[in-house]
């Protein structure tokens, strides 16, 4: 720390980021633990609950083993061999990030069922079939920490394993993934959290699981303090996945750090074997994005186009840059509070970081819990005051929406954001004090340029999440306030797919080329280092 | 060490205390003075506390009691400090510090202020020529080599006209070769400077090759400073000895003005009978004798090969050893008896 004028304070930040991305969880958790009972909870733990839980548990399942067979295979291959197109497929992988899962859901089930084009192949439904489409859109988590991984280990590792005589294969297994299992958990930690989260792709698919049950209870009965108990159990499991996350990557890091790397050198395959990696390749990101996006794209062609489609893209694309900007800053702050070391603001700012864990669905409840109280806490007092109504603010408003979002995808701006500031050393800022730069200065002159790609990443990725976000804005949208997945999404809940996939198709192409940025960003950086 | 005249321009830590958590300071009641256009070396072992006072004179950490003073200008005092970018203090970091977003020639500029941009950017690119790196002129500092990087450094902390020149273990980071390379051209540059320069170092070697004058730092606290030769053959201390280079130590008791050794009789002006004294003895002060010579009889129990001479161990009668140096060529084998003695001007006393 210098010594002499007041630094930045980042203890305040980043108890209000804090403050954000908590309060809607401990509403949640509040209302769930004090709320009224209802006979629908009983119903419910009778009749549906059995049959959520089990749903949760096959899609979720399904997901990670898909995910993990395509992945880390991928991650392999990428990382250690040299063969067609393979420095484009290091970003190509994870471009089905940009699909939202229901898209996909939609374009294949639109395929594979009876009488489709392709109703040959099983019809796409189920927990299983939800699963398997989980597994193709977000095996990207997987394959890209993974893919970190084997290509920060030390050739040494495997290569002391060859000369103990295992063969490729079984250095590759006895070597190669104990060293990256901490980084492949923590992908498949992230699998699970999305699969959790989402709505729209199980319930089109018919494998409604806990987030379903949640928003059912909600919308259907208006019973918000049992889908406040249903959204504790949804968070509950979200934790034990988030803290097994986070501490896998903890011990990735130690995995990697440790004294000087000789990186592996990539082993060129023959033509044949190559053309075969290449096509490997190819599948996932066909099954994943392109194939499902060229049905929704015929069916668009071949349907009315949906009412009101450019306000929602409009109303789409302000939520996403609002949002992104939004946790850019927040990310900033918190990224701070962590580098300054002060124990509240890091406290502050690792509580911002359990946002991750808390699906959109539950921090919408959440908002929507605090601002009803809010708003009857004000309602009270004005009418006492005034003898009127407090005017409707701010329930329900786009403000709500944002904060949500904040509080479920902020963290996701943090660790770009830190391990920016991370590369501002200590020694660069007094570097820059003794060069007669001041505090101000120093900001501006080395932590802006330094930081700046950091947060320009945290923009984009919530950018991408918030522009996909389909149960958090289906609870909280302003009345007549529609988005392109809540369009997508009533237009495939009438079975009326025609019209659902242009939404869904124009989500994924606003999400695309900044996907294409982060994953090309990703890849790249892991490269130089 | 030579005189300070009156109107040498000083930089004077007096006192300084730095306080991290209770208990010992990690800066204990320092004096130091700096002298400009001279190179003052401080020398000690890890966790002495040398890079904290470096750090308190450039004002990147406060003093908790004491004074720095820079041309009777007070720097630095218990609740006043003047800020790092008032000083005109050019820092070279441990790990240069550069910044990773500019160019060699930015990094350099980045610190001058005065004039319009295209003549900085000229005043920059002479600072690099004057370190031989106008041609990296454009590269960033992760495609510069660890010598490139200490020299663009150097340049960026002296294109700022320093008053006062610190550099933190500057050569730590490179390989044997390329350290010795750069030392003479670092002080060349440094001694043109004009400025007063300190420069933080664990290594005896370095000190003693860099240095116009060298402190010795321990524990907090400066032990003792002066010229390197002296340091080298008069050290205050065993602890001083030692923080210079290879050194045996031999106790004995003052008698009538002798401390009388295993290696024989030594005056011991200054001490009084009864004060226990120590011998430090310099390798390179031992002489080897062949036995039916004079001197101590002593027998070698091994021998290695360093650079350019031989590192000869030798058990005395007493069962004590002595490390001595011999030319490669002389034909010294493990098992000889040997007379040992000793040079005195590299044999030294010392109180216990």
């Amino acid at each position: 720390m210098i010594a002499g004028r007041a630094q930045f304070n980042p203890v305040r930040p980043a108890l209000v980021a804090a403050l954000i991305c908590a309060a809607p969880l401990l509403a949640v958790a509040a209302l769930g633990v004090f709320g009224p009972w209802t006979d629908y909870m009983a119903h419910i733990a009778r009749t549906r609950l059995p049959a959520y839980l089990g749903h949760t548990a096959m899609v979720t399942g399904v997901a990670a083993v898909s995910a993990g067979l395509i992945g880390v295979p991928l991650a392999w291959l990428v990382a250690r061999y040299r063969f067609f197109a393979r420095s484009v497929f290091e970003w190509l992988l994870a471009l089905p990030l940009a699909a939202p899962a229901y898209a996909s859901a939609y374009g294949w089930y639109d395929l594979t069922q009876p009488g489709g084009p392709a109703d040959l192949l099983p019809t796409v439904r189920g927990p299983i079939g939800a699963g398997l489409i989980f597994g193709f859109a977000l095996y990207p988590y997987v394959y890209l920490l993974a893919r970190e991984a084997f290509a920060g280990q030390s050739a040494d590792a495997y290569e002391a394993a060859r000369t103990l005589g295992a063969r490729p294969r079984s250095a590759f297994l006895r070597a190669a993934i104990p060293m990256a299992r901490p980084a492949i958990a923590a992908g498949l930690a992230l699998v699970v959290m999305e699969s959790l989260a989402d709505y729209g792709a199980v319930v089109h698919l018919g494998a409604p699981t806990l987030s379903v049950g949640l928003i059912r209870a909600w919308a259907g009965e208006g019973a918000i303090a049992d889908a406040a108990r249903l959204a504790l159990i949804l968070v509950m499991i979200a934790f034990v996945l988030f803290a097994l996350e986070r501490s896998q990557r903890q011990r990735a890091r130690q995995t990697s750090a440790s004294g000087r790397r000789r990186p592996p050198r990539r082993v060129d395959l023959d033509p044949v074997r190559g053309a075969v990696a290449a096509l490997f390749c190819l599948s996932p990101v066909l099954i994943g994005l392109v194939i499902p996006l060229g049905r929704l794209t015929y069916l668009a062609f071949h349907a009315p186009m949906a009412r009101d489609l450019f306000q929602a893209a409009s109303h789409s694309l302000t939520l996403a840059i609002l949002s992104g900007l939004a946790a850019a800053a927040i990310g900033l702050f918190c990224a701070y509070a962590l580098r300054s070391k002060k124990p509240v603001a890091v406290a502050a700012a690792r509580l911002a970081g359990l946002g991750y864990a808390v699906p959109g669905s539950v921090a919408a409840l959440g908002v929507l819990v605090l601002l009803g109280g809010l708003q009857s806490g004000l309602d009270d007092a004005w009418t006492r005051l005034t003898g009127v109504q407090f005017p409707l603010l701010l329930s329900g408003g786009v403000l709500a929406l944002i904060f949500a979002y904040q509080s479920r995808f902020a963290a996701a701006a943090i660790g770009p954001s830190e391990s920016a500031l991370q590369r501002v050393t200590p020694t660069l800022d007094m570097a820059a004090r003794t060069l007669g730069a001041g505090p101000g200065e120093t900001a501006w002159r080395v932590h802006r340029p330094m930081v700046m790609s950091g947060s320009l990443l945290a923009a984009l990725l919530v950018f991408v999440e918030v522009l996909k976000e389909l149960p958090a804005t289906m609870i909280l949208r302003p009345f007549n306030y529609d988005t392109l997945a809540v369009i997508a999404n009533n237009y495939a809940s009438d079975e009326r797919l025609g019209e659902a996939a242009l939404p869904a198709l124009l989500i994924t192409l606003v999400a695309l080329p900044p996907m294409i940025w982060i994953a090309r960003r990703i890849t790249r950086q892991e490269d130089a280092k | 060490m030579t005189a300070v005249k009156l109107d040498d321009r000083l930089l004077e830590v007096s006192g300084a205390v730095v306080r991290f958590a209770p208990g010992r300071p990690a800066v204990d009641g320092v004096e130091l003075t700096l002298t400009c256009g001279r190179v003052t070396a401080l020398l000690g072992p890890s966790g002495s506390g040398k890079s904290t006072l470096l750090r308190a004179i450039a004002g990147l950490e406060p003093l908790d009691a004491g004074e720095i003073r820079f041309e009777n200008h007070l720097w630095s005092a218990k609740g006043l400090h003047k800020p790092p970018e008032d000083r005109r203090c050019g820092v070279v970091f441990q790990d240069y510090a550069l910044f990773p977003h500019l160019t060699a020639l930015d990094n350099v500029a980045f610190g001058l202020r005065e004039g319009p941009k295209a003549s900085r950017r000229e005043t920059a690119l002479r600072r690099l020529e004057a370190v031989e790196l106008a041609h990296r002129a454009k590269a960033y500092p992760h495609e510069l080599s660890g010598g490139e990087q200490q020299r663009v450094a150097l340049a960026r902390a002296l294109a700022i006209k320093p008053d006062v020149m610190l550099l933190d273990e500057p050569f730590s980071g490179l390989d044997r070769r390329l350290r010795s390379e750069l030392r003479g051209a670092t002080a060349d540059a440094l001694r043109q400077s004009e400025a007063a320069t300190l420069i933080v170092t664990h290594d005896a070697e370095e000190a003693l090759e860099l240095a116009d004058s060298i402190a010795l730092m321990n524990e907090g606290r400066i032990i003792q400073t002066g010229a390197p030769d002296t340091l080298y053959m008069k050290p205050a201390s065993l602890t001083a000895a030692r923080l210079l280079g290879d050194v045996d130590v031999f106790e004995a008791e003052v008698r009538d003005g002798i401390a009388n050794t295993v290696l024989g009789a030594y005056s011991a002006t200054g001490f009084t009978n009864g004060d226990k004294v120590l011998l430090l003895v310099r390798p390179e002060g031992v002489k080897l004798e062949r036995a039916d010579a004079e001197g101590a009889l002593a027998r070698i129990i091994a021998r290695r090969v360093s650079s350019g001479y031989a590192r000869l161990t030798c058990r005395l009668e007493t069962g004590q050893t002595l490390e001595a140096r011999a030319s490669l060529k002389e034909n010294h084998r493990v098992g000889d008896a040997v007379r040992l003695g000793v040079e005195p001007a590299f044999a030294h006393l010392v109180s216990a």
